[in-house]
């Protein structure tokens, strides 16, 4: 990985594809920080990111035959694995037992809607700029992970209302983030 | 439908982030591959959160490199990333290695416990033989009233010295049982007398052996027809006239 190498999007995925280790190493070097940023804007516990990141590089190299180009770029891929290894990190057992969870409802009856995560770490930053039901509402499909129809039975407003207001909140977090 | 309607629905941001139904992602899908320009707007959005989250990167943990290629080399392509075989036969052959050495040796051990059996089986035999013989002549000797003994005190050479002669009145024959006699010097021998009337008679030479080995507590000696008394004195080996005692007298006892 010393010497220079970089690879096309292309080029990358087809040698990951091939299990090229070497290309595997560029992929680890230039993306294990982003990955990281994102699981640990879910997962706050280090020890406990650092175990989700490595489950979610040994899922690149073991699913890359799955990653279909004409669906999205690699490394939205790559996000959207990190974020849900991440989701059912916090959501398995054994983490809501050491984080003495908080059921939905709880979270919202009680305003404490920012989850295990602190707010000043990347997407979640951009996120403090949305204003008040908004910035629920991301917070708890994106960060979260709880679908439309649970979010609408939770904050008892109309699933096309949660699905609209999600809309525009994530529109309003593609000019904070461009 | 309106294009630019459709991207600025916030779809685009939906699929991206993965919040899309799965309907709304097989329509996206569709539009992508029909409009260049919905594309175009995804590609966008894609390449400006990589950017976000590239310009958000933390470190991880900086051994994590190596542990995932361990992982990964590990479980080769396979889905299963279990290693639990490999550490399983790893056990097996510790184990088996650990039987094999554990035979050997219980081998080796019952072989020689065989062999030393053996051995303690042919001394036992060895030994309960020469214990009936003693037996034997001891109950002839003291089971029989005929038999006197004479208890035979050291003298002033060795005055803890101590012997007793068992003496058949009928058949004559003598037994000696040496209780406690110095070991004698190598040019020297013990020899027994009966007395009658004051005079010695020669009753045996007693073999130096019976001092080296200890074999033997009764010890066989020549017949006497006659004894009021018997004595044992040290002699020079290999003196020509046996007959006539000439050492000193070590125990002495009448009969």
């Amino acid at each position: 990985m010393n010497s220079k190498i970089t690879y096309s999007e292309h080029e990358l995925v087809t040698s990951l594809q091939q299990r090229n280790e070497k290309a595997f190493g560029y992929l680890y070097d230039n993306y294990s920080g982003a990955l990281y940023g994102i699981v640990n804007s879910i997962v706050t516990d280090k020890e406990i990111a650092n175990d989700v990141l490595q489950n979610v590089f040994v899922n690149i190299w073991r699913k890359i035959e799955s990653y279909d180009p004409a669906k999205g770029r690699l490394f939205t891929w790559m996000l959207n694995i990190a974020r849900n290894a991440a989701i059912d990190e916090v959501r398995s057992k054994g983490f809501r037992d050491s984080q003495k969870n908080q059921s939905l409802s709880e979270n919202v009856d009680t305003g404490a809607v920012t989850g295990p995560a602190v707010d000043d770490v990347g997407l979640r930053k951009v996120l403090t700029r949305l204003k008040g039901e908004l910035r629920i509402l991301v917070d708890l499909s994106y960060f979260q992970g709880f679908t439309h129809e649970e979010i609408s039975k939770a904050l008892n407003i109309p699933l096309g209302t949660v699905k609209t207001r999600i809309r525009s909140a994530l529109i309003q977090l593609r000019t904070m983030i461009q | 439908m309106n294009t630019q309607e459709y991207i600025s629905s916030g779809i685009v941001e939906s699929y991206v982030l993965g919040l899309a139904s799965a309907e709304e992602r097989r329509e996206f899908e569709s539009m992508c591959l029909q409009y260049p320009e919905v594309l175009q707007a995804r590609v966008e959005f894609e390449v400006a959160m990589e950017k976000q989250a590239l310009n958000n990167a933390l470190a991880p943990d900086p051994g994590l490199k190596n542990k995932i290629f361990e992982q990964i080399r590990q479980s080769g392509n396979q889905l299963s990333g279990n290693s639990a075989p490999v550490k399983y036969l790893n056990w097996l052959k510790y184990a088996a290695a650990a039987c094999f050495i554990l035979l050997a040796g219980s081998l080796y051990w019952n072989i020689s416990l065989y062999n030393k059996n053996k051995k303690l089986k042919v001394d036992y035999t060895n030994t309960v033989a020469k214990l009936d013989e003693i037996e034997n002549e001891i109950q002839l000797i003291t089971n029989n009233p005929n038999v006197k003994m004479a208890s035979m005190k050291g003298l002033d050479p060795s005055p803890q010295s101590y012997a007793t002669v068992y003496w058949d009145t009928t058949s004559h024959d003598v037994y000696l049982m040496l209780n406690n006699l110095p070991k004698p010097p190598s040019d020297r021998q013990y020899q027994l007398w009966a007395l009658m009337d004051g005079k010695p008679i020669d009753v045996g030479l007693i073999d130096n052996d019976y001092f080296i080995k200890e074999t033997r507590l009764l010890v066989k000696a020549k017949n006497v027809q006659n004894a009021q008394a018997f004595a044992i004195t040290l002699e020079k080996k290999d003196r020509p006239d046996v007959s006539i005692p000439q050492g000193t007298m070590y125990v002495l006892g009448n009969l």
